[in-house]
């Protein structure tokens, strides 16, 4: 008996470690511990053993019982793991660079146009949005611009023809021209229009000169343009707007002066220079960044704005011109052409 | 404009004051200083005169001279080894001893040169900083005192400030003007030239056989004509002083009578004219309009064929000047010029404008009158010349000056309060100081009236000069020039909260721009303006490519019918829609109908580049025409191109058409609409830029405001493009005010809790038959078959096959069902009776079968 279950645990020590799959190792697992098994036959045949032995075989059953059945597990294991490696297949290059595209990049004009959105936000301006297909009163008319100013050339400006019908960009009378806008304060008019003060906007875009390409120079380009209407709004505050502005883009040591100027819907008006030895490729102390100033009262007058009640400002940020400064890009035509290498460099 | 500081110094000391001082205040007085230049020599300190006594060959070099040169009685003789060839014993010329410094922080030494001692250095013009000219030693003209020091023998030196006028301020085109700008902001006292001419002076004969008469027939062009009469003038060349002058601003001297002209035109911003009396044919001058056919040859040689309304000036036979513009050759003054008419007119802007503009004809004048000149100064104007006409060439005014047009008398007062000012200001100012700076612009103050509650206010009478002030915001605009506007105090901003929201399209931006740049695509920004090839490729005509045949119904039976509305219109195509009147570039000469075009062409540059780009879109605005009508949208387009050529050590599936399905559904759910909702129709074969079979479109603009295309793009384009592989786009557009923001909140509806019971059915259909028809069809019959008694959920295709085992011309389609009920687990039963009828049902017209 002792010598039958020394066989059998010899047996089985050699066959279970070399099982390959599943259903042998069940077979396997039948032919030794199954109820039709070879330990189980031995188990029966305690019955015959005289009883002084009974203590002893048992004992010695029980100890090959435990003994198959770390074999076994230890083939389930070793089972299992191989099932489980076969699924992985070979370990990965972790450093192997994923196959899948990256993700992409906003353009460097929708970044700076987005950073100038959120800080005016905090300063309460919300986004207002207006056709770049203008008639000439919202673009020139209603900002105060006579109709022999040279802006109004052909030379200057984009007309669509005579004949041309716009489904949603209404006329203000039916004598004036369509046009590209040439500057996005036409928004300014739309949304006085619109509504009464107070109001708070901002209205980037894309504007149109007819002018000859080079690095400084689009065909199209963008701006975002600010308009402020309220009771007792000062050049003081204007200036103040200004301050915040570039000093939220550029750093608090950053210095904006403002330089007389004239527009034909601001009075006063002013260019503003920011101060720019800190900015990459500029080698001025100043560098003009914007135009600005306090809404005319004859655009007031001309939306229906009792000028004698409300004041206001307006400033328009050239965007390009603006990203060209804070990235140091010298060439305006890089931003249309969309080169990758370029595109990239700012996400 | 060019502005010399010698010639403002006439009329405002500016002595005290550097020139980047000058420039400074020029600056922040509204005029951006484009540049600085300064002419003449610099301060020179031990630059002194000297002459060359003897000339010896240096021993040791075959190039320079040993001289000695005498320098007057006090630095007695020196020295002094030369390498100039250009001068002889006997010249005077300049000496620059130890210790000068001349410009480039050249500082001389005693020194010795190939061992010859030398004193000094005697200079050329550029050595001395004066012009460009080192050709050789400066030779001294007129034998100045030996030892004098430089600069008092070399004509002083000028600066000029070159700087940008603005179009509010025509007075400041002459130098009177800015010298009164200049002389307000350092508190100088403004001195007008002198003018002694009065008209008693005139000889009392006139002279009509040099001019009989002065007609002017377009008064509304010419309100106000004068015309002098000046005999027996000697034509030479101006005195330095005046051809100074004229020099430092660029302007070349002529002669005396036409330096005259315009040296009072840059000082009181009057355009002048003189002619050849005897010239005028008839002796007699007519402002007109040209006559059609008419041609005048101007000073500059070039030849102008005039039509009417152009205005000119005219003698009895012919026009002699463009008026306001350029006089004709002809008449001219020339050397042997004896008798002058002097022209001192004022023509409306408007008219020299137009002029200026169909004849691609500008001047010094024509800049002045298009900008405005003060017709209340003309008189002055006129005195001056005369005074400067007879100063440098003689000659005597006959008669009185003829005039046809009269003075409008010029009276503008404004009032306004210190309190408003400091109001609009937003910080205070004293009063006194306002009132010192309007005073120094030359507002007069007419009274001072007390206000019930705002102080005192000042009634100001403003200048003739000073159109651009009209109105009490404008003074606020001059005090604070005057006071600087760089010293605007800072403060906080303040920033009531408005509750306002952004426009709508905002977020759709926003939204397709995250949807986007999360799987990979690159943002890019392309031209609006696009070619009309370009153009014509990708604005199919709306009625071939939006909307099914349907729709297409549906707009020319409740449209506005736009072609009886509009007979007369000459829009044969959708290109001609988008095409611009005026434009610059014949490759940018449309508006562009899509994005793709963009993309396709950044695409090709990035490929030329050897720069990967695979995922491209740009959001902005398209142009579509549609029934006579051209409406601007917003739009969201994105490219893919897959080049599975590309190396990659690991290939993944590309893009197809489902790709861009899916992709695009993305852009319509950006703004609210779910396009998986509605109807998908392929895009016809018509529709160039998509390639047949392959691309669909959805949606329709002018009912619905919205539209879809995608797919794949013409490989034909795309060959012709000399772009590789194969490329899918999508673009999504629809008209900005359909973006409104939705209102509606959506409400949670009950979902059930039940187990699902699931079917598959596998069908056989025609090839040509539409997926979604089937899906349809089952889904209407899958409603009826299992009544109120519970619901389907879904009914989906999970494959689709053709090939073996099919008869040709068929395909297989297979369905799954799931059926559920909101209270209870379905029975096998009553699953399979629905099932059964929904078979029943779908095969009933014979045209499509259960697949076996």
């Amino acid at each position: 008996m002792q010598a039958q279950l020394t066989a059998l645990l010899a047996q089985a020590a050699a066959e279970l470690p070399a099982l390959t799959t599943r259903p042998a190792f069940e077979a396997a697992k039948a032919r030794y511990v199954g109820p039709h098994g070879a330990l189980t036959a031995l188990m029966k045949q305690m019955g015959a053993l005289p009883k002084d032995q009974k203590p002893l075989v048992g004992k010695l059953i029980n100890e090959t019982k435990t003994q198959l059945q770390t074999l076994l597990d230890a083939a389930l294991a070793r089972l299992a793991a191989a099932e489980i490696a076969a699924q992985l297949g070979p370990a990965v290059d972790t450093t192997l660079p994923s196959p899948d595209a990256a993700p992409g990049t906003r353009h460097p004009l929708t970044l700076v146009r987005d950073e100038l959105a959120s800080i005016l936000r905090k300063a309460g301006f919300v986004i207002a949005d207006g056709p770049e297909v203008e008639t000439e009163y919202y673009c020139f008319d209603a900002l105060n611009t006579p109709a022999d100013h040279p802006a109004r050339d052909a030379q200057d400006t984009f007309y669509l023809p005579a004949d041309v019908r716009f489904g949603n960009v209404a006329k203000k009378s039916s004598g004036e021209r369509y046009l590209l806008r040439t500057h996005t304060s036409s928004v300014q008019i739309r949304t006085m229009l619109k509504g009464p003060p107070p109001i708070r906007i901002i209205a980037p875009g894309r504007v149109y000169r007819r002018d000859t390409v080079d690095a400084t120079h689009s065909a199209n380009f963008h701006q975002i343009e600010g308009l402020y209407v309220d009771k007792n709004v000062t050049v003081r505050d204007l200036k103040a707007l200004l301050d915040y502005i570039f000093a939220s883009l550029l750093g608090a040591d950053t210095k904006v002066r403002f330089r007389p100027h004239y527009f034909g819907y601001t009075e006063p008006s002013f260019e503003v220079d920011l101060s720019a030895r800190h900015l990459p490729k500029v080698n001025k102390e100043w560098v003009e960044i914007c135009g600005c100033g306090m809404v005319d009262p004859l655009v007031f007058s001309g939306v229906g704005y009792d000028p004698d009640v409300w004041s206001g400002y307006a400033f328009g940020i050239g965007l390009e011109r603006l990203a060209m400064m804070l990235y140091g890009i010298d060439d305006i035509r890089y931003f249309y052409q969309n080169d990758l290498r370029f595109l990239k460099q700012f996400a | 404009m060019k502005i010399s500081l010698n010639w403002l110094n006439e009329y405002v000391s500016l002595a005290g004051h550097s020139a980047d001082e000058i420039a400074r205040a020029i600056t922040f007085l509204g005029f951006e200083v484009e540049g600085i230049h300064r002419s003449g020599a610099p301060a020179l300190t031990n630059v002194v005169v000297g002459e060359v006594l003897t000339r010896e060959k240096h021993p040791n070099a075959d190039k320079l001279s040993v001289c000695t040169v005498a320098l007057g009685s006090i630095l007695g003789v020196k020295t002094i080894v030369c390498g100039a060839q250009n001068y002889k014993v006997g010249d005077r010329v300049p000496v620059a001893l130890p210790g000068a410094v001349l410009p480039g922080n050249f500082t001389i030494k005693q020194s010795a040169i190939r061992g010859q001692s030398s004193d000094g250095m005697m200079c050329s013009a550029k050595e001395l900083g004066i012009s460009e000219d080192a050709s050789g030693l400066l030779i001294l003209a007129g034998r100045p005192e030996l030892g004098a020091p430089i600069n008092s023998v070399l004509p002083p030196g000028d600066t000029v400030f070159d700087i940008e006028i603005t179009p509010n301020r025509p007075d400041c085109l002459g130098h009177l003007g800015v010298a009164r700008e200049l002389g307000a902001w350092f508190k100088q006292d403004l001195a007008y030239p002198a003018v002694h001419f009065v008209p008693e002076h005139a000889s009392p004969t006139p002279r009509p056989d040099l001019l009989r008469s002065l007609l002017v027939d377009a008064r509304d062009d010419c309100p106000l004509y004068t015309a002098t009469v000046i005999t027996g003038v000697k034509i030479a060349p101006s005195p330095d002083w005046l051809q100074q002058r004229l020099l430092a601003v660029g302007l070349r001297p002529i002669n005396n009578v036409v330096d005259v002209g315009n040296y009072v035109m840059l000082e009181y911003n009057q355009p002048v004219h003189a002619f050849d009396a005897r010239k005028l044919v008839g002796q007699t001058i007519i402002v007109r309009h040209a006559h059609h056919g008419e041609t005048i040859t101007t000073l500059d040689g070039k030849a102008h064929a005039l039509t009417s309304p152009m205005l000119v000036i005219a003698d009895a036979e012919k026009p002699v000047v463009i008026a306001g513009l350029m006089g004709g050759l002809d008449s001219g003054v020339s050397a042997d010029t004896t008798d002058l008419v002097l022209e001192v007119a004022h023509f409306r802007p408007q008219s020299v404008r137009a002029t200026s503009k169909r004849l691609a004809l500008t001047s010094d004048s024509s800049y002045r009158y298009e900008r405005g000149v003060d017709r209340h100064l003309l008189g002055e104007a006129m005195h001056r010349c005369i005074d400067l006409l007879l100063a440098t060439a003689g000659g005597t005014v006959a008669g009185p000056t003829l005039k046809v047009g009269g003075d409008v008398p010029w009276e503008r007062e404004i009032t306004v309060t210190p309190a408003f000012i400091n109001e609009r200001l937003g910080f205070a100012l004293p009063a006194d100081e306002m009132l010192a700076a309007l005073e120094r612009l030359e507002l007069t103050t007419v009274r001072t009236d007390p206000t019930p509650d705002r102080g005192q206010a000042w009634t100001f009478s403003i200048p003739s000069w000073r159109d651009d002030l009209d109105r009490p915001i404008d003074l606020v605009e001059e005090v604070l020039r005057l006071h600087g506007s760089d010293k605007i105090p800072a403060a906080p901003v303040t920033a009531p909260a408005l509750l306002a929201d952004d426009a709508p399209i905002v977020a759709f931006n926003r939204r397709v721009t995250d949807l986007l740049v999360g799987q990979g695509f690159h943002e890019c920004i392309t031209y609006t303006l696009r070619s009309e090839k370009e153009v014509s490729t990708w604005a199919t005509p709306s009625e071939n490519f939006v909307g099914t045949g349907s729709d297409q119904t549906k707009i020319h039976a409740e449209g506005s019918s736009p072609k009886s509305d509009n007979p007369k219109s000459k829009i044969a195509s959708a290109s001609d829609a988008l095409a611009l009147a005026n434009p610059f570039l014949a490759d940018q000469s449309h508006l562009r109908p899509s994005l793709i075009a963009g993309l396709l062409e950044t695409l090709k540059l990035n490929q030329a580049r050897g720069a990967t780009a695979s995922r491209l879109f740009e959001t902005g605005r398209i142009f579509l025409a549609h029934d006579g009508q051209t409406w601007e949208c917003a739009a969201a387009a994105f490219l893919i191109c897959d080049n599975e050529k590309d190396r990659a050590w690991l290939h993944r599936a590309p893009a197809d058409f489902y790709s861009t399905k899916r992709l695009t559904e993305t852009l319509a759910t950006a703004a609210g609409i779910d396009l998986a909702r509605q109807a998908v129709t392929p895009a016809p074969t018509a529709a160039h830029g998509w390639q047949a079979g392959h691309a669909a479109t959805a949606g329709e603009l002018q009912h619905r405001g919205w539209l879809a295309q995608f797919g794949l793009v013409d490989l034909t384009l795309v060959q012709s493009l000399g772009l590789e592989g194969k490329i899918h786009a999508g673009l999504f557009a629809i008209l900005p005010e359909k973006l409104a923001a939705s209102a509606t909140r959506r409400r949670y509806a009950d979902f059930s809790l039940m187990p699902a019971a699931l079917r598959d059915l596998a069908l056989v259909v025609d090839a040509s038959t539409p997926a979604a028809d089937v899906q349809k069809i089952l889904a209407k019959h899958a409603r009826a078959a299992t009544g109120p008694a519970f619901a389907l959920e879904s009914v989906n295709v999970f494959d689709v096959y053709a090939g073996t085992g099919l008869p040709d011309g068929k395909k297989s389609l297979a369905f799954t069902f799931t059926f559920r009920a909101p209270d209870r687990t379905l029975t096998d039963d009553e699953v399979n009776a629905a099932f059964t009828k929904i078979q029943a049902a779908i095969t009933a017209d014979g045209k499509i079968s259960v697949r076996a």
